[in-house]
């Protein structure tokens, strides 16, 4: 018996420690403690841009010993929106933390979770600086408000086998649709795939899709105002036009992943990959002879409009340090950052950094060329509408489609049903 | 005569049959460990050809950049603790329910068993809320107490048929000697009980030792960040390092082989006599 | 020994640590997510009461509510009676073996104790259209199918392939079971029949089986909830995918609450989910007491 009373004051004993025993946030040494959120392992990750995101914590902690210090939270990118929104759910909102721009920032930006950044931009040149100046910003800009800070910018493009292009003979790269099938034909008469794409992983084969609308002249805009149809002749066209390609990707696109996509087009297995320019590390990471062979040009027949994606950041509304974030966000856009992100990163800097051209990757001085000659930019497809979930919707059905699945017409059929159920007559 | 060849030709196509199923089962689990010591780039050509050399690096790899040691140490603090407390907690109540008299004992293992259907997504954020006002979060007991709890069910379903199973002779016997209830529990009931503990206890560790979804989003702090999340590390935003992940994962299966191990050998006898009455 | 077993205090102890663990942690966020079902909530700004919308249009818009519906029916069904055949089969070979009793058991029960996630994984390397089964399929001049991303059918290829998976991992389980069940039954009784001239198929059919009846309701009632609750093997292998072909209702209510922020909304799905479960436990429980009896 008394054993008994014993463990059970022992059990009791130890439920209370549970719930006493653990605050233990207070910051010592007056150091300003602040914690930054984001989407990969800083140690494990083979990621180049994720590589030098770990430089510039290390730096800042460094510079800024006994003031500042910066706490990293990571996780991947599967589990990172759960575990953000849990943790802001909680109030334990991140005080800074990575976020793409579109749907994804639109959720914290409404109830708002970030702080507006526009004041701190405009003190001390910061925002002078970005390359573009307020128009960097576009994408993060809400009601004339800034809320988040673009680090990067990676662009789409098309990514070629030189060699494979040599012995098709093609000797001019396509500027245009017809020039692109044209290519296409050559290559495949010649034995080669022409694209490796993934339908596996479901956005890139949207990026395929969003070119393709984009340059039949669709205005996303207009769509999610309900000025537009999902059904209009310019988006039927658009989605045929990737139905008639489709005949070029490689036969297992359906099931590739982006992995397997990519790694396709480094192995030497397929003579074009449309991807984001984020692909470049990776692949002369994984085939470093393939850098001389790999070329890069713009997305035919789009009028010099780019799709460019950044990885932008956001403080949290309620952080107690402030003055400490900003701090920190500027060492993400100073020079010696962006330096690296355009030398050994291969994406597009944000700021106005002159960087050593001959130490970037040689892809990199294509896709700025690229990026240069663009007019302008728009953002990735699933990522440019009216939510997530469109996104994901859109996705799903160029997908189907391309599995003919469903019909062009059915397909878009199923996005129109999602605007009009949740979009256009949402009360 | 006649009758033994024949039973003995039957043997032998069980066999066959069995031996080509164990191929089944084992071939995928000997490719992980296969792919684990290739790189990438052969992954993504031939995954199954042999590697040109075995690239043990991404061993070193994933137990240093993954911090795979805290992360086992971490996993075994918050799997034993677990089960204990929940072999504990769990064979209290069963004992409650299983063999003392009262009237709502079945309404209360109803309540219990309830647990054992609903999916952890349904619960995440009203617990997380929960337990980040309470700091529980980024705090293994944060992780600790949701395991316990999440096992209770199934440990309670078995342990109850276990505690019905034991003869009733016996605790007449100890009643006649003047035990207090207390003492017929620990004294008697446990130590009898104790296969039906390997199993459930089995069953809690497999279980916990594998959880991802709680331990990513209660656990911030690299330190304190056990085994699957460890694992996922290598899962980059862009692309995954698959063979270091597939050297993470062999490393991350070893202690539950080891814990099977230990306690394979109970798992029937302790199903045997308890999920019978369940 | 009644007075002693009818001790309230005593009851009391020994329930409280549980009760109290399970009411905290289980029951109230439970009836929290109950309450959000009936909310617009994002989980970011404050739940707002929205009455049966969810649930409407879970019913009446929501294509892929109907998909997972009838995956996670497709899946139970195919558990429960893949998991009982195989499971029971396998028990009756490995128990009439003498050599290797444990290897073979041991083997085939290896998988449960791994993590779904990284079999997951597994599983989707070797599915991959070109590397995989599909290369060694090719060694034959076969072209394998697209495993993971054919939509064909009224169950799709996927589904086939991802209740396969389960059943290669689960089966072990089952299989356990019914072991630990023959294991019990008493040697004299086999002996007796093949005295009487009975044969081992024979003998397994008029005596294994009827016996081993209790433990079919306990691994039909731990199999159904299970494959309700499936999450870990799709979620790796194709993530609902293609065109949210292979969504069950878990995973639907992952992408909902976790990928769109709709928690309110996946919180519904979280309870239809509940009541499915209830539904099944209630029609095996059922069973399981007609089965007492009879023992």
């Amino acid at each position: 018996m008394k054993k008994r009373i014993l463990s059970v004051v022992l059990c009791a004993a130890m439920v209370l420690t549970m719930f006493v025993g653990c605050g233990k946030d207070g910051d010592s040494n007056g150091v300003q403690k602040i914690t930054w959120m984001f989407w990969d392992d800083l140690n494990a990750t083979e990621d180049l841009i994720s590589k030098g995101y770990k430089d510039v914590v290390d730096r800042f902690n460094k510079d800024y010993e006994g003031k500042y210090q910066v706490e990293v939270v990571t996780t991947n990118l599967e589990e990172y929106y759960p575990k953000l929104n849990a943790l802001v759910a909680g109030k334990e909102t991140p005080d800074c933390f990575i976020v793409s721009p579109g749907p994804n920032l639109d959720v914290y930006v409404e109830p708002g979770k970030v702080a507006d950044l526009t004041s701190y931009l405009e003190k001390d040149g910061w925002l002078d600086s970005f390359n573009g100046g307020k128009g960097a910003f576009s994408q993060q800009t809400y009601d004339g408000k800034i809320y988040a800070v673009p680090l990067n910018i990676a662009a789409a493009c098309v990514f070629y086998n030189t060699e494979m292009f040599e012995d098709a003979g093609i000797t001019t790269m396509p500027t245009d649709y017809n020039g692109l099938l044209d290519a296409c034909k050559k290559l495949k008469d010649k034995g080669y795939t022409p694209i490796t794409i993934s339908a596996g992983t479901a956005w890139c084969l949207s990026m395929l899709c969003g070119y393709l609308c984009d340059s039949e002249g669709v205005d996303l805009d207009k769509l999610n105002s309900g000025d537009a149809s999902w059904l209009d002749s310019n988006v039927v066209n658009a989605v045929n036009k990737m139905v008639e390609l489709s005949q070029y990707f490689q036969d297992t696109a359906a099931g590739d992943t982006n992995d397997v996509a990519t790694a396709n087009f480094y192995n030497g297995e397929a003579a074009m990959l449309i991807q984001g320019s984020w692909a470049i590390g990776q692949i002369n990471g994984a085939n470093p002879d393939f850098e001389k062979k790999c070329g890069v040009f713009a997305f035919p027949g789009t009028n010099g409009r780019v799709i460019a994606k950044s990885d932008s950041l956001a403080m949290s509304a309620t952080t107690k340090n402030p003055e400490a974030v900003i701090a920190f966000m500027k060492y993400f856009t100073d020079d010696t950052a962006q330096k690296y992100t355009a030398e050994v990163g291969g994406k597009i800097p944000v700021t106005t950094v002159q960087y050593d051209a001959d130490k970037a990757p040689a892809e990199l001085a294509y896709v700025m060329d690229v990026f240069k000659n663009a007019k302008s930019t728009f953002g990735f497809y699933n990522e440019s509408m009216a939510s997530t979930e469109a996104g994901s919707t859109f996705d799903d059905a160029m997908v189907s489609i391309y599995l003919k699945q469903n019909s062009v017409e059915a397909g878009l059929q199923i996005v129109e049903d999602f605007y009009k159920n949740n979009v256009w007559n949402k009360d | 005569m006649k009758k033994r060849g024949k039973v003995k030709a039957s043997t032998v196509l069980i066999y066959i049959f069995l031996i080509l199923l164990a191929i089944l089962f084992l071939v995928p689990l000997a490719w992980i460990v296969f792919v684990s010591l290739k790189d990438d780039k052969t992954l993504f050509i031939s995954p199954w050809a042999m590697p040109d050399r075995l690239r043990f690096e991404n061993y070193t790899f994933a137990w240093t950049a993954g911090k795979l040691g805290i992360a086992t140490l971490n996993s075994a603090i918050v799997c034993v603790s677990s089960v204990l407390l929940c072999m504990l907690i769990g064979s209290m109540a069963a004992f409650a329910i299983g063999r003392m008299k009262w009237k709502l004992s079945g309404l209360v293992m109803t309540y219990f068993l309830t647990g054992m259907m609903i999916p952890v997504h349904c619960i995440l954020i009203p617990l997380f809320t929960r337990f980040s006002a309470m700091h529980l979060t980024n705090n293994l007991w944060g992780l600790i107490i949701p395991y316990v709890t999440l096992s209770l069910p199934i440990t309670i379903f078995i342990m109850t048929g276990f505690f019905k199973g034991l003869p009733n002779e016996l605790f007449e016997a100890a009643c006649i000697d003047g035990c207090s209830i207390y003492k017929c529990f620990t004294v008697i009931a446990l130590p009898l009980a104790k296969t039906g503990l390997m199993v459930t206890g089995l069953l809690t560790f497999v279980a916990n030792w594998n959880e991802l979804l709680l331990a990513m989003v209660f656990i911030s702090d690299d330190t304190k960040k056990t085994l699957p999340v460890a694992l996922s590390k290598f899962v980059g935003p862009y692309n995954t390092n698959y063979s270091q992940m597939f050297a993470a994962i062999v490393i991350a299966i070893i202690p539950t082989i080891i814990a099977y191990c230990c306690f394979s050998n109970h798992i029937v006898e302790g199903l045997t006599q308890g999920a019978i009455k369940g | 020994m009644d007075k002693l077993l009818r001790n309230k205090m005593a009851i009391i102890l020994f329930l409280a640590p549980a009760l109290l663990l399970f009411t905290f942690v289980l029951f109230i966020p439970i009836c929290q997510s109950v309450y959000y079902s009936f909310c617009d909530y994002n989980a970011m700004t404050a739940p707002k009461f929205i009455g049966l919308k969810n649930y409407i249009n879970l019913f009446t818009t929501d294509r892929t509510m109907k998909i997972a519906l009838k995956n996670s029916l497709f899946f139970l069904i195919f558990s429960v009676v893949s998991q009982f055949l195989s499971g029971i089969f396998l028990a009756v070979l490995v128990t009439n073996i003498k050599m290797g009793r444990n290897f073979f058991k041991n083997v085939y029960y290896l998988p449960c104790i791994l993590s779904s996630a990284a079999l997951g994984l597994l599983w989707m390397f070797i599915f991959t259209p070109k590397m995989g089964i599909n290369q060694i399929l090719a060694q034959f001049g076969i072209q394998g199918p697209l495993w993971l991303m054919d939509t064909k059918g009224f169950i799709i290829l996927p589904m086939w392939v991802i209740a396969f998976v389960c059943l290669w991992q689960y089966v072990g389980q089952s299989m356990m079971l019914y072991i630990a069940q023959i294991s019990g039954i008493n040697g004299s009784l086999y002996e007796s029949a093949y005295l009487d001239g009975c044969s081992k198929p024979k003998a397994c059919w008029h005596i294994t089986l009827p016996l081993i009846k209790p433990m079919m309701a306990t691994a039909i009632s731990l199999n159904a909830i299970g494959s309700l609750k499936f999450f870990d093997l799709i979620f790796n292998m194709t993530e609902g995918g293609p065109n949210k072909m292979t969504n069950v209702l878990a995973t639907h209510l992952y992408e909902q609450g976790f990928k769109f922020f709709k928690y309110g909304y996946a919180s519904a799905i979280g309870v239809i989910l509940l009541i499915l479960c209830l539904i099944v436990t209630f029609i095996v429980n059922k069973f399981i007491k007609i089965d007492n009896y009879e023992m």
